[in-house]
């Protein structure tokens, strides 16, 4: 019997532009106890169609046509007390951002209390302390944790409070929207096997709704791919992965890149590289630096001279608060180091007069994580490569910026056409980023600091922009610092890894070294938890949680670093 | 999505609903604004079509209706004094056309320098941090409890009579704050915004961050706070000109009120003398609050309906 039928749903939204069908035509059973992944973009329908299931569309949102059934009940015949009854009781949802789904002023445990009144009324304070308890322990949380107040726990905490706020009432259908996009690997890991083990044992169907094919290989019975709010696959997971008919499938699980896999990156050889480098004067040195907030120690003194006559990426990969953004932004010289210096060809950033302040902004550029908060919404989006153009002192005429600013468009594969004169809002968030590393193309600095440049980017359009990334070391001589959680990508765009863990360097040295082959614990725990695209993969079992839990713990306190061989041109060493 | 999946009625309807497309063309922005400009033009207007001299004591028969009334007298309204006169003869046109105006002036340039220092301020604090955000916070915070009209009261009786500009600059001295307060917050959290950071990156100077990245997107809230603190600076300045404060020899409606309110109009059933000024105090304050509207719709999309 299934839990969940779905038959001929249309979702359409009226907007400004015209009625926008965000979801047309489709059909589909969630079976019990049965996990379903809903896969696709953003914008392919996938959120819209769970939240029709709740009757939760937001406005202007409604269903056009189609049916859709619980059970044996018709969800969209209910009224609205009927369906706030069973909402939570039927069916229940597990929000995206966990961390700002709790209240933050009620204890956990009232909050997983007050699920339980609104459905069973007043009900015994004792036997709610003892569903309450019992529900936190199914999601491999101690009892006292309902003590606690959202705010004392980690993210991957606070996520699996929401799971167990999910089943309290053990519902026949549990939604699970994109639960651990918010988390790094690790965690991800812990919450995602919490998931299944739960929901395994409440016998509800699932249908967990995200974009990484790893995650849902590892993590689904049945999936079913939608794009441009259209059903283009379903199927048992081993059969789409193993030989998907669509070639949007097809696309989707050959976006993601594997450690020792094909390289999404053309071996052709560009032009080779410029040297422009100051001989003898490293470009980038770190002596001695460390960082610390307050008594929170975000950066371990370390050293290391990075040489820029051969242009090269150096990958700096790690866990949030791992430390590895801190660096970024010491680099950049937006924070003051703690201990030590940071010196850009001999010059000590903090020290530097206005002309050399300039000039070491000429030569620095970034390219940040959030495409979208990178133009300021008031201009069109040539402001944000002008202005530098021209404020740098390259800008001959308006027709030489213009030449200069299609160029750099076409360079990353952007119609200047169809991007230039746009307002930010316009365009979407790959042509954003695409038009961030334009933008650094077109100052051509000799360091580039890439901060996570491709973890808000649809997974299809990730290949491409880091491809662009990694031409402009080729073709222009630029040397990167890629900042990443993403060890797959490091691994085949880098020269040289850096592995963070808690502020201090756990592991480094190339990557067919450190990734390819770990030494240190914790990058062999940040591998083992990358979810695969391949079913015989084994993933871990709910019990590895706690196993991994101790062991971070440890490495903590052991404070270890592998070195793993060297590159000629970088020199680390920790102190 | 395409157009050609469109019926025509959808077509059609999408194409009404994109001529409220720009946010600016709204129509609660449009009615606001059209009060305001009324009353300016009746002040402009008036001027030429009408005697401003009529202004003075003694210029008509005291208390006179208007047109088609009578007063408690017996007297009939006449067209010489459309409005009627109030209680020491002048015209009641001429003292809106010449008080309407002045209120609205008042409250204007108060509403402007409270801004200026608010703008000012703001960014100080926002920008600077540190020992000068405190001091600047505490005095915001601190001026924000004090009532207005308490002080002024103080202050103007102290002065005597104050001329127009005079009234402005006491009632800027009140009116700063929450811009301050807003501009402070925003400029917080622009600062760490995404292309603040890129801005940067450009080497662009503290300048050019504040007043070419930052204070265009402040616009809308500038605006909005600006409007708010007007109908303050208006509501101030007419509480203190019925009580008998502020400027004494130039008309103002307030004054207009209190003078009516002192010579009994009330209770003899002068209707006109302190009616008329409350009635256009009424279409300036709806104006305002239209134009506020109008303006939370430009800065938050969410309020624009689309009208289907």
């Amino acid at each position: 019997m299934s839990a969940l039928t779905i038959t001929d749903l249309s979702i359409d939204f009226p907007t400004t532009k015209g009625v926008v069908h965000a979801v047309s035509d489709l059909s589909l059973s969630v079976g019990r106890g049965r996990r379903v992944g809903f896969i696709g973009e953003s914008g392919s329908g996938k959120t819209t169609t769970a939240l029709a299931v709740m009757q939760m569309l937001a406005e202007p949102g409604r269903v056009a046509k189609g049916s859709i059934v619980l059970g044996d009940t018709d969800m969209l015949a209910l009224n609205e007390e009927e369906m706030r009854k069973a909402r939570l009781r039927r069916v229940s949802y597990i929000p995206q951002g966990a961390m700002n789904s709790l209240n933050p002023i009620m204890r956990i445990e009232d909050q997983l209390w007050d699920g339980i009144t609104a459905h069973e009324g007043t009900t015994d304070r004792a036997e709610l302390k003892r569903r309450s308890d019992e529900a936190l322990e199914s999601v491999g949380l101690p009892a006292r944790v309902g003590r606690l107040y959202p705010h004392e726990l980690s993210g991957g905490m606070k996520q699996r409070v929401c799971i167990a706020l999910g089943v309290i009432l053990t519902p026949d259908l549990i939604i699970a929207d994109e639960p651990t996009s918010a988390l790094d690997v690790v965690t991800q890991r812990h919450v995602m096997q919490t998931l299944k083990d739960v929901q395994a044992k409440i016998g509800a169907g699932l249908i967990l709704i995200g974009h990484d094919m790893g995650l849902m290989a590892q993590s689904v019975d049945e999936l079913a791919v939608l794009k441009d709010g259209v059903l283009v696959e379903h199927g048992e997971t081993r059969q789409i992965i193993e030989n998907p008919q669509h070639p949007y499938t097809r696309e989707l699980i050959s976006s993601v890149p594997l450690v020792g896999g094909e390289s999404f990156l053309d071996d052709e050889i560009g032009a080779p590289p410029v040297n422009r480098g100051k001989p003898g004067v490293p470009l980038l040195e770190f002596k001695g630096v460390s960082k610390t907030y307050g008594n929170v120690t975000a950066l371990q003194p370390m050293s290391f001279k990075l040489d820029g006559e051969v242009p090269k990426i150096i990958s700096i990969v790690g866990q949030s608060g791992s430390g590895k953004s801190t660096m970024g932004s010491l680099m950049l010289g937006f924070n003051p180091p703690s201990t030590g210096q940071v010196l850009f060809e001999g010059q000590e950033i903090a020290s530097m007069n206005a002309a050399k302040s300039l000039e070491f902004r000429k030569q620095v550029q970034a390219v940040f994580q959030d495409p979208y908060a990178c133009f300021n919404p008031f201009y069109r989006v040539n402001h944000a490569l002008r202005f530098p153009f021209k404020q740098f002192g390259y800008a001959k005429s308006e027709a030489h910026i213009q030449e200069k600013m299609e160029e750099a468009c076409t360079a990353v594969g952007l119609d200047p056409a169809l991007v230039l004169g746009r307002y930010p809002h316009q365009l979407s968030g790959g042509q954003r980023q695409r038009l961030i590393v334009a933008r650094a193309l077109m100052l051509s600095p000799k360091l580039l600091i890439a901060d996570e440049p491709v973890s808000m980017v649809d997974a299809s359009l990730r290949a491409t922009i880091l491809k662009n990334i990694y031409d402009l070391k080729d073709r222009y001589g630029i040397s990167i610092l890629y900042i990443t959680h993403d060890l797959a990508t490091a691994y085949h765009v880098s020269d040289y890894v850096i592995v963070l863990y808690q502020g201090h360097v756990a592991e480094a040295g190339p990557p067919e070294e450190v990734i390819g082959n770990p030494k240190h614990e914790y990058t062999q725990l940040l591998i083992d938890s990358i979810p695969w695209p391949d079913l015989d993969r084994s993933w871990g079992t709910p019990s590895t949680a706690t196993e991994d839990a101790e062991r971070l713990d440890r490495l903590a306190r052991e404070n270890k670093t592998e070195f793993r061989g060297r590159v000629p041109g970088f020199d680390l060493d920790v102190a | 999505m395409t157009d050609a999946s469109m019926t025509r009625a959808e077509r059609r309807r999408a194409r009404r609903i994109r001529r409220f497309d720009n946010p600016w063309l709204n129509p609660k922005l449009f009615w606001g604004i059209g009060l305001l400009l009324g009353i300016v033009v009746l002040g402009i207007l008036g001027r030429v079509f009408w005697d401003p001299e009529l202004v003075f004591v003694g210029s008509g028969i005291p208390k006179l209706p208007p047109p088609g009334f009578e007063n408690l007298r017996g007297q009939a309204g006449t067209f010489t004094n459309p409005l009627g006169t109030e209680g020491s003869g002048r015209d009641m046109l001429a003292l809106i056309i010449i008080g309407a105006p002045n209120s609205l002036f008042v409250g204007l340039l108060a509403s402007l320098i409270g801004m200026s220092i608010g703008i000012f301020l703001g960014f100080t604090s926002g920008f600077v941090g540190g020992r000068t955000d405190d001091v600047i916070r505490v005095l915001s915070d601190v001026m924000i409890t004090i009532p207005p009209l308490l002080i002024l009261v103080v202050f103007q009786s102290a002065f005597g009579d104050v001329s127009l500009t005079m009234m402005a600059l006491l009632i800027a001295g009140f009116v700063w704050q929450s811009p301050t307060r807003l501009i402070r917050a925003q400029v917080l959290s622009m600062k760490q915004s995404g292309y603040v950071q890129m801005a940067r990156l450009s080497g662009a100077s503290t300048w050019h961050i504040m007043f070419k990245e930052m204070l265009p997107n402040l616009v809308p809230y500038l605006f909005g706070s600006f409007i708010a603190n007007v109908t303050t600076s208006i509501v101030t300045a007419v509480g203190l000109e019925v009580l008998g404060l502020g400027p004494q020899r130039i008309p103002t409606l307030g004054r207009t009120i209190y003078e009516a309110i002192n010579a009994g109009a009330l209770i003899q059933n002068l209707w006109w003398w302190w009616g008329i000024p409350t009635l256009l105090l009424a279409v300036m304050f709806i104006g305002l609050l239209l134009i506020n509207l109008g303006l939370d719709e430009v800065s938050n999309p969410r309020l624009r309906k689309l009208k289907l």
